[in-house]
């Protein structure tokens, strides 16, 4: 019994100055320098990420007092982690935070730190104003969005589109009215790849959403002063089954991947492709140059009656957030300045040249950009953004109206029928309803 | 007496380490589940117990009886199309009923070595309306639009899974069976022969019941792995076009982990253990009744 109570003891006197240079690490290094953990998303298959890694390299550089022990995955392996990390209270110095509800368990559960006590007028004036809009209840800012994910944009081949006689359709009547004519000529109309089930939801009808109704519209719908079975929202779907029944989409829509639709317009067998505004970045590295010159960026074409003229959608794209723990420690100081470069001139410049169209205001003339990444930010600038339905509802509810527009696509459900099953679960369950 | 007893307590100590890593496994996570299926969370708070809630929510929800009844199509085909399928193949290279049996071993074991994900994307790539097999077709038939609509069916969409699964997976009974045939007597089948029993007689009547216990177990492994069917359903589908290919494993993986519904996960892992519980023991009391007939 004495010797365990020995060995106690000694290993006891043995682990103190591991625990003291434990705290002394959480904090600040002898040599003053200041060591971060993160757990960043990042898919190193996206030419963009190359962007994020001169960034990061040119930080160090700038910043040797900050030494940052990376950490990233991708996809649903970075969201199961993180999920974990944040149940059991392991939450990395800075991380991957998303505007909408994708972390909303980060976000509504106090473990982000606000960062508007760091943000002065003059830092915010040089971004896109659309970056600040609030991201807590209480007006917090959890993450700055190193761009706007442009989630809807009409592709045009124009090489073909000249073939054929015809024009980028002004109206959605006119585009109905190419159907025939395409496909006579042995191709596709759209492209769009919806085996996904999120696709049609997030890049066409959250565009088409906004066209009938408006982002007012949307904000009353969400809290409840509107309901998603009123006109704007079945009329959004309304088109979406028209397009279907009248085979604007290319065969098997449903059972199509992304990259497959990406691929068959890429493949010159489509006119139009519907995807997100960051393909650019693809486009440019995979399509000729002349392929790339007869690409054209447009919006849906104007629907009859609508209530925003040439709108897009888009969502302030996912950024870095700070740990609440670190709040009024230097190590949250460390962090800032990290998120300050990353979004700031020097970072947006460097992120710029792999395809992505910052937040942070640039002088373009100044870039050397290829013709599609001129296009994209000029797009990106110029049109009116409505919102992305999932970065705004609970996930559990597109769980509910994804599988059900395929349905609709499939002619198994009518779109009064999905707006009222969506509306249903939305009153019932949706967390902006007060659920 | 007492060397007696030091054994038991050695025993014991022995069996310790093991029993612990067993026990926070196995048996307490099954405890758990148990537990958090009477409880509702958000963003990893308890908000609350909700009694049979859960169970009542999922027992009334249309997709979950969807995905129960595909896991029973699973189950039907791997326990009515696996296991005797992979019996009858065994027995054609046992008895040497084809010419080049090591060859035909060789190639039926094959898709079972192949990760279920990499022969899901296999598949994909052949079938998807820009895979080999649909542009074939298009080109042979010059139907530009063709696409294979068995995917779009809400009634026939779990054929192609079900096909897969019965390629994939019949190998694996096959090689059980063969090698417990190989250790049956000879003299026996000889004897057989001998006495001038046709092919279908020493099948019926003397390999299947001798294989009785194999087949009991080669049920048991088919129950439980088709209640969990996940990785080839997820790799293939995702469980859509909608909700056609659904799975149990599927539905329970949503809900946990990409709604964060953790109690009402654990209700449905704890409804997917009872199934395979009560599947087992039904097909226990089966096979105890087989037994007494030929005791």
């Amino acid at each position: 019994m004495k010797r365990i109570a020995m060995v106690w003891v000694i290993l006891s006197v043995m682990s103190l100055p591991v625990l003291a240079n434990g705290s002394q690490d959480s904090e600040m290094a002898e040599d003053g320098t200041i060591t971060l953990t993160t757990y960043f998303q990042i898919d190193p298959a996206n030419p963009q990420s190359e962007g994020y890694n001169e960034t990061v390299k040119a930080f160090e550089a700038a910043h040797p007092e900050i030494k940052i022990e990376y950490e990233y995955a991708s996809g649903e392996a970075f969201h199961q982690k993180f999920q974990a990390m944040a149940a059991s209270g392991q939450m990395p110095d800075i991380f991957t935070t998303y505007v909408g509800k994708r972390t909303a368990y980060i976000t509504e559960t106090g473990m982000v730190m606000d960062l508007n006590s760091y943000l002065t007028d003059s830092f915010k004036s040089s971004f896109n104003p659309a970056a600040w809009e609030p991201q807590g209840a209480n007006g917090e800012i959890f993450t700055i969005p190193p761009s706007m994910a442009v989630c809807h944009v009409f592709y045009a081949n124009t090489a073909i589109l000249d073939e054929l006689g015809l024009e980028f359709p002004e109206s959605y009547s006119e585009l109905l009215s190419q159907v025939d004519t395409i496909r006579n000529a042995g191709y596709y109309p759209v492209s769009m790849g919806n085996k996904d089930q999120w696709v049609v939801n997030s890049w066409l009808l959250s565009a088409l959403v906004d066209r009938t109704g408006g982002k007012e519209w949307f904000t009353d719908a969400k809290k409840g002063d509107a309901s998603f079975t009123d006109a704007p929202f079945v009329n959004a779907l309304k088109i979406v089954d028209e397009m279907t029944k009248k085979n604007v989409f290319s065969p098997g829509v449903n059972q199509m991947s992304n990259t497959e639709a990406d691929q068959e317009f890429y493949q010159q067998k489509s006119v139009y492709l519907i995807d997100a505004g960051w393909r650019t970045s693809a486009m440019v590295s995979i399509l000729t140059p002349e392929q790339q010159d007869a690409v054209y960026m447009g919006v849906f074409p104007a629907i009859a009656g609508e209530a925003t003229h040439g709108s897009s959608a888009a969502v302030p794209s996912e950024g870095f957030g700070i740990s609440a723990k670190l709040e009024g420690t230097a190590k949250a100081d460390a962090a800032w300045k990290f998120i300050e470069f990353f979004n700031g001139a020097e970072g947006a410049a460097i992120r710029l040249k792999y395809g992505e169209i910052p937040t942070y205001k640039l002088d373009y003339t100044k870039f050397d950009m290829a013709g599609l990444q001129k296009q994209y930010a000029e797009f990106s600038t110029t049109n009116p953004m409505g919102y992305i339905i999932d970065a705004h509802m609970d996930g559990e509810g597109m769980g509910q109206l994804n599988p059900d527009i395929q349905a609709m696509m499939f002619g198994q459900l009518s779109p009064e029928d999905v707006a009222a099953r969506y509306e249903t679960w939305v009153a019932a369950n949706d967390s902006n309803r007060g659920n | 007496m007492i060397e007696s007893k030091h054994k038991k307590i050695s025993y014991n100590i022995l069996l310790l380490p093991g029993f612990m890593i067993y026990a926070s496994v196995i048996i307490f996570p099954i405890l758990m589940s148990l537990v958090l299926g009477f409880t509702k969370w958000k963003h990893f708070r308890l908000v609350g117990f909700t009694g049979l809630e859960n169970y009542r929510d999922i027992l009334m929800d249309p997709m979950f009886l969807q995905a129960l009844w595909h896991n029973i199509q699973i189950m039907l085909i791997s326990v009515l199309g696996q296991i005797p399928l992979g019996i009858l193949l065994a027995y054609i290279l046992y008895r040497k009923l084809v010419k080049g049996s090591r060859f035909f071993e060789m190639m039926i074991f094959l898709p079972i070595t192949i990760s279920s994900v990499v022969v899901a994307l296999l598949w994909n790539r052949i079938f998807s309306p820009v895979g080999i097999y649909t542009n074939l077709v298009r080109i042979l038939t010059d139907n530009k639009d063709y696409v294979v609509r068995i995917f779009e069916n809400p009634h026939y969409a779990m054929v192609p899974i079900l096909f897969v699964l019965l390629w994939m997976h019949t190998s694996l009974y096959m090689v059980m069976f063969l090698a417990n045939m190989q250790r049956l007597p000879n003299s026996m089948l000889e004897a057989a022969s001998i006495d001038g029993a046709s092919e279908l007689k020493i099948f019926f009547r003397l390999i299947i019941p001798a294989l009785s216990g194999v087949i009991f177990t080669s049920s048991i492994l088919a129950i439980s792995g088709s209640l969990k069917s996940f990785d080839l359903v997820f790799a293939m589908t995702g469980g859509g076009p909608v909700n056609y290919t659904s799975v149990m494993s599927l539905y329970l993986y949503k809900h946990t982990f990409t709604y964060n519904n953790y109690g009402y996960g654990s209700a449905v892992s704890v409804i997917i253990v009872a199934l395979s519980v009560g599947l087992i023991l039904l097909s226990r009391a089966a096979y105890d009744r087989y037994q007494r007939k030929y005791d």
